[in-house]
């Protein structure tokens, strides 16, 4: 704004000097002041336009930090169990590329389109006040200016959405042919199918042009209504000036308001060009936008939300729970779990689970055994609260922390020791070396020539599936968990890794922890205190098959 | 300058495609040049009007000046369309050539490397990496040499009326386009190359926080987490707002420049004027001139601030490019394999391999006759794997050899052994395409009765008439719109297509119902006779009948077979 009006002081300063020397041949001397009018404008104007950089700057990164935190947020309401579904890099690739193309949007296109209403407006008025036909001109010329790019954008709007799904495709393409690298190879395909990528890209290349022909269309007509403009204005300045031209006001022209109404003809139109080099911004921001809204928006087959049935026994399980558990939980001694006619079900669907009830006492170690798809994860998830009940209540003891381990363990990238700080954030090196030989990993350790500064993750040493199990147990070692839900702990291990947890395990369960495993393997069920079944939803009580837990302690 | 070495491979990609690149240039700078006319034509003939009214004859000939305007104004517009579509399209082809350069680049690599490099978050950097690419020619190269050509051609234009107005320009733009390029590079150099990585780095903890909710979660320790996240995010963004602020000065920088060189111009244009040594009308078009030439350069400094970004882009590329083992560099020399199509025999002598530090295989012998089934039972991870490719020569043994029907596979050509084997791997890689296409991988004349016969020997064949649109169903991304067991008996079925003398099975019936592996085995029974034949799996139930069964154990130095 103050850069807009800058600009008009720098550019009537300087027709006023030009208009001086030639008309009046005034000698350098006498214009001095329009001289330093000049340079103040020009130093206001640059200033001022690095003002609006920069703070719109700062605009656009609050706006991304906002939106990325909201999107945790939203990604910690949904929870493990229905991210299980989505791809966690399509995922990482909206938190982080997806939002960084909102910046542009609100850095620089939201506010260069509140200039480009403004600022024209206000250069219309002193060329009005110049020469009213000039400014009439610019009036017509204006307004058409929108009108045709909103008309053009119509149809480039419908092309862009057709270009973004060819984009997908393409890149889809691109991916699953490297993935598949090794297969090709192997069936002399490989030749072929580097033609192959480049053909389709090619194709697509043939695709977006037809799309850009039309959006360039847009950009043109503003390109050409700015030139043919400032060409219009220049032959009627001019030949009024040499008073070929009676009508109007052509007569009270003189050099200076020509020359003045001439510089801000092109001025005049550079907001709007502005705005239409950042309309890209707009269109990216706009693609992103849609992906980022639909992963806020409340899922449609949100069982909370969609299933009648589920719907009133949610209001009950709602409306009890919280008194209920809290003055239940007072009770419970943590690591204790008491579930009471639980059911679960899928959104429309039959039950999955339940009605079960059962009570684990602190300290006991419980295996659930059953097919894949019987409900021994969902039982889990349910006590770890990853998942609601569809009706009646469970009962656990969930601060300061329950313990969770899987068959892929999270390693964080950083050291080992931030990898075990994650869950207890003021652990002692001393104590984070005795939870790992804890876990069966000293060895490992000392081995370590960093020790527990040795990088993990994608750029540090790569862990076994074995010893990442064993990191995973070490975290349960060092926190102040009393309950350890594990849901098939050694299904991808091989037999000596196996023992190893397993050994790992049993230390768990001596040092007083409630252990809940989903399993197969009949070592754990045989250190388990009691084992049961699911059949159909229901538990049922299993014989261990090797007498006691004594054995192996 | 040396960091600059990076971008040199890229380079050579562009001047593939050079006359293309120039007439974009060209293109380019008629735009800006035809800006430049419109406007200094403009103001010397309002001035020049001015200046003819105020005299006595008051004649100009405005028809020569206002159909320059006009043409002015005309190819602008026209000039400026021509060279968006043309430039765009330029773009796209250079991606295209990309893309396949690349992949080309990774067909070329052998399994060990490629199977490290999988993981898709790898993959999507990488497409990103080359889409990034696009900013070389656009941003990067094009518009500083349309600017400089522009800013010495009408200083020399400017030289011709006033020798003193054009030295100055000279002396004013010159250094101004330099800070505007080299400059504003190297100030922003630190911050847009750290950008990238950080940016990877952001990515890698949003993952970790999706994949491992659950753990997290339960141990109450998101904030934990989300304290790395933030950090992450904070330095981000702090090196954002730096490349930021300093592309708003190098802004600041040249609007001031061009400004002042633009009224320096006028004031050496006045006092010209009053010596009388240049007309009115020309000090007005030198210094409009002056302004309109700067557009060229004022959408250098963006884009250079980001140099470092582009440049550690082309970094990451070439190190994939550097994983590449020396073995693809021998395999001009290799020669096709001869044989007929009779099942051959297939011997491991004393082959050693390593995976770095970890000794898969010392000393390992291996011995199959023609026509004979060995089977390889053993834990996962221990090397199974490792011996199938070998045999199709995936990678070559550190010490030992492996022997093609007494040919030395080091001396062979990849690709010709790997027309006389089919190997079945441990995952079902399928591709997203028709099943019939993914079927046809194995034997591209194949005939769709073949398919469907194919189909009923793996028992997909009831399965497959099922779906609405049989062979054409497409199988979706990795296959997944196919059970885990589906995918396997597809992949299988590919194999069983190829036809091959000898024949390698990865875990062949794995994850597959227990009635189904147990039809399978029959099946595969009859099809493996007369065929060569190496089956691994992890214990004797998951393979076919063998006539020898091998066991790999882990020993001190590697795996031994007993």
């Amino acid at each position: 704004m103050l850069a807009g009006i800058a600009t008009l002081i720098q550019m009537g300063a300087l027709a006023w000097l030009v208009d001086q020397a030639v008309s009046s041949q005034a000698a350098l001397g006498e214009v001095s002041v329009g001289i330093v009018t000049i340079v103040v404008a020009i130093v206001v104007r640059s200033l001022a336009q690095w003002g609006q950089e920069v703070c719109g700057q700062e605009c656009g990164l609050r706006v991304k930090q906002q939106v990325r935190a909201r999107l945790l947020a939203r990604l910690q309401q949904l929870g493990p169990v229905r991210l299980a579904s989505r791809h966690s890099a399509g995922l990482a690739s909206q938190l982080v590329d997806q939002v960084e193309s909102l910046e542009g949007y609100y850095s620089r296109f939201l506010p260069q389109m509140v200039l480009a209403a403004l600022i024209p407006l206000i250069y219309l008025i002193v060329v009005f006040w110049l020469n009213w036909l000039a400014a009439i001109w610019l009036l017509i010329a204006a307004p058409l200016i929108p009108l045709f790019m909103a008309l053009i954008g119509m149809g480039a709007q419908r092309l862009n959405e057709a270009q973004f799904q060819a984009v997908t495709r393409l890149s889809g393409h691109f991916l699953d042919r490297v993935r598949g690298i090794t297969t090709l190879q192997l069936f002399g395909l490989a030749e072929r199918s580097v033609e192959e990528v480049s053909e389709v890209a090619h194709d697509y290349r043939r695709r977006s042009l037809k799309t850009l022909r039309v959006a360039f269309l847009s950009s043109a007509v503003l390109e050409f209504f700015a030139a043919v403009s400032v060409a219009v204005v220049a032959i009627y300045i001019g030949l009024g000036l040499l008073g070929y031209i009676q009508y109007g006001p052509a007569e009270q022209l003189d050099l200076f308001s020509g020359l003045f109404i001439l510089l801000l003809a092109p001025e005049f139109f550079q907001p709007l060009r502005t705005l239409s080099q950042h309309y890209h911004d707009r269109a990216s921001a706009l693609g992103a936008a849609e992906g980022l809204v639909t992963l806020l928006e409340p899922d449609v087959d949100d069982p909370d939300v969609d299933d009648p049935g589920a719907d009133e026994a949610n209001v009950v399980a709602d409306d009890e729970r919280p008194d209920k558990a809290e003055s239940d939980v007072a009770e419970l001694v943590p690591g204790a779990v008491r579930l009471v006619t639980v059911e679960l079900r899928h959104a429309g669907r039959e039950r999955i689970l339940g009605p079960l009830s059962i009570r684990v006492d602190a300290g006991e170690v419980l295996a659930f055994i059953g097919p894949s798809g019987s409900g021994k994860s969902s039982l889990l998830q349910m006590i770890a609260g990853f998942i609601a009940p569809s009706a009646g209540a469970v009962q656990v003891q969930r601060y300061p922390a329950i313990a969770w381990l899987d068959q892929r363990p999270l390693i964080i990238q950083g050291t080992l020791a931030e990898n075990l700080r994650v869950v207890a954030p003021c652990a002692s090196d001393e104590q984070l070396r005795s939870a790992l030989r804890q876990a069966g990993l000293g060895q490992w350790l000392a081995s370590a020539p960093a020790g527990l500064d040795t990088p993990l993750g994608e750029r540090g040493v790569g862990l076994s599936g074995g010893e990442g199990q064993r990191l995973a147990l070490a975290r349960v070692f060092l926190s102040p968990a009393k309950l350890v839900l594990l849901d098939e702990p050694t299904a991808a291990l091989d037999p000596e890794t196996e023992r190893d947890v397993i050994a790992g395990l049993t230390r768990l369960a001596a040092s007083g922890r409630t252990l809940i495993i989903a399993t197969h393997h009949p070592a754990i069920m045989a250190m388990a205190d009691r084992v049961y079944a699911i059949e159909a939803g229901r538990l049922s009580r299993v014989e261990r098959p090797i007498s006691s837990r004594e054995v192996h302690s | 300058m040396k960091a600059l070495m990076a971008l040199r491979p890229w380079l050579g990609v562009l001047a593939e495609r050079r006359g293309r690149l120039l007439l974009g240039a060209m293109l380019m700078l008629a735009t800006l040049l035809s800006a430049l006319g419109l406007l200094s034509l403009s103001g010397w003939f309002i001035t020049a009007t001015a200046v003819a009214a105020l005299s006595a004859s008051g004649y100009l000939d405005v028809f020569t000046p206002g159909s320059g305007i006009r043409f002015f104004a005309v190819s602008r517009t026209a000039s400026r369309y021509l060279e968006r579509l043309y430039n765009h399209d330029t773009i796209l082809r250079l991606l295209a050539d990309l893309r396949g350069r690349v992949f080309a680049g990774l067909v070329s690599l052998d399994a060990r490397t490629l199977s490290r490099a999988r993981a898709s978050q790898w993959l999507n950097r990488l497409t990103a990496d080359i889409d990034t690419l696009d900013n070389l020619y656009l941003r990067l190269m094009a518009p500083p040499l349309v600017a400089l050509i522009s800013v010495v051609a009408f200083a020399a234009f400017a030289a011709v009326f006033l020798p003193i107005a054009g030295l100055m320009l000279f002396a004013i733009l010159l250094p101004l386009g330099l800070i505007a390029t080299a400059g504003c590079a190297w100030w922003g150099w630190r911050a847009s190359h750290r950008r990238v990585d950080r940016q990877e780095r952001l990515r890698v903890r949003a993952i970790e926080q999706v994949e491992g909710l659950a753990e997290l979660s339960a141990y109450q320790a998101l904030e934990a987490h989300r304290e790395l996240w933030r950090r992450e995010e904070q330095s981000l963004l702090g090196d954002q707002r730096q490349l930021g602020r300093r592309t708003a000065t190098g802004n600041l920088v040249v609007t001031l420049g061009i400004q002042l060189a633009t009224l320096a111009v006028l004031l050496l244009g006045l006092t010209a004027l009053r010596e009388g040594n240049v007309s009115g009308p020309v000090m007005v078009m030198l210094a409009l001139g002056t302004l309109a030439v700067s557009e060229g350069l004022g959408n250098l400094p963006m884009a250079f601030t980001q140099l470092g970004a582009t440049v550690r882009t082309a970094e990451r590329l070439n190190a994939q490019a550097e994983l590449k083992t020396p073995m693809t560099g021998t395999s001009v020399k290799d020669e096709p394999l001869i044989s007929s199509g009779a099942a051959p025999s297939l011997v491991y002598q004393d082959v050693d391999v390593a995976h770095g530090e970890q000794v898969v295989f010392s000393g390992l012998n291996l011995s199959i006759d023609p026509g004979q089934r060995i089977g390889i039972i053993g834990a996962s991870g221990i090397g199974k794997s490792t011996l199938a490719q070998l045999a199709v020569r995936a990678f070559d043994p550190e010490g030992g050899h492996v022997e093609f029907n007494h040919q030395d596979l080091a001396g062979l050509a990849p690709d010709s052994l790997r027309a006389r084997i089919g190997y079945l791997t441990q995952r079902s890689e399928l591709f997203h395409d028709t099943l019939a296409a993914n079927l046809r991988m194995g034997d591209p004349d194949a005939s769709d009765a073949e398919l469907w016969k194919v189909l009923a020997q793996v028992e997909l064949k009831s399965w497959a008439e099922t779906l609405p649109e049989g062979l054409a169903t497409w199988v979706g991304e990795q296959g997944r719109q196919l059970s885990g067991g589906q995918a396997r008996r597809v992949a299988l079925a590919r194999v069983m297509l190829r036809n091959s003398p000898l024949v390698i099975l990865d875990e062949p019936l794995s994850g597959l119902d227990a009635d189904t592996a147990t039809a399978l085995k029959v099946t595969l029974d009859a099809w493996l006779a007369g065929r060569t034949a190496l089956l691994l799996g992890h214990d004797r139930q998951a393979l076919p009948v063998c006539d020898h069964c091998w066991r790999l154990v882990p020993g001190v130095s590697g795996g031994k077979l007993v």
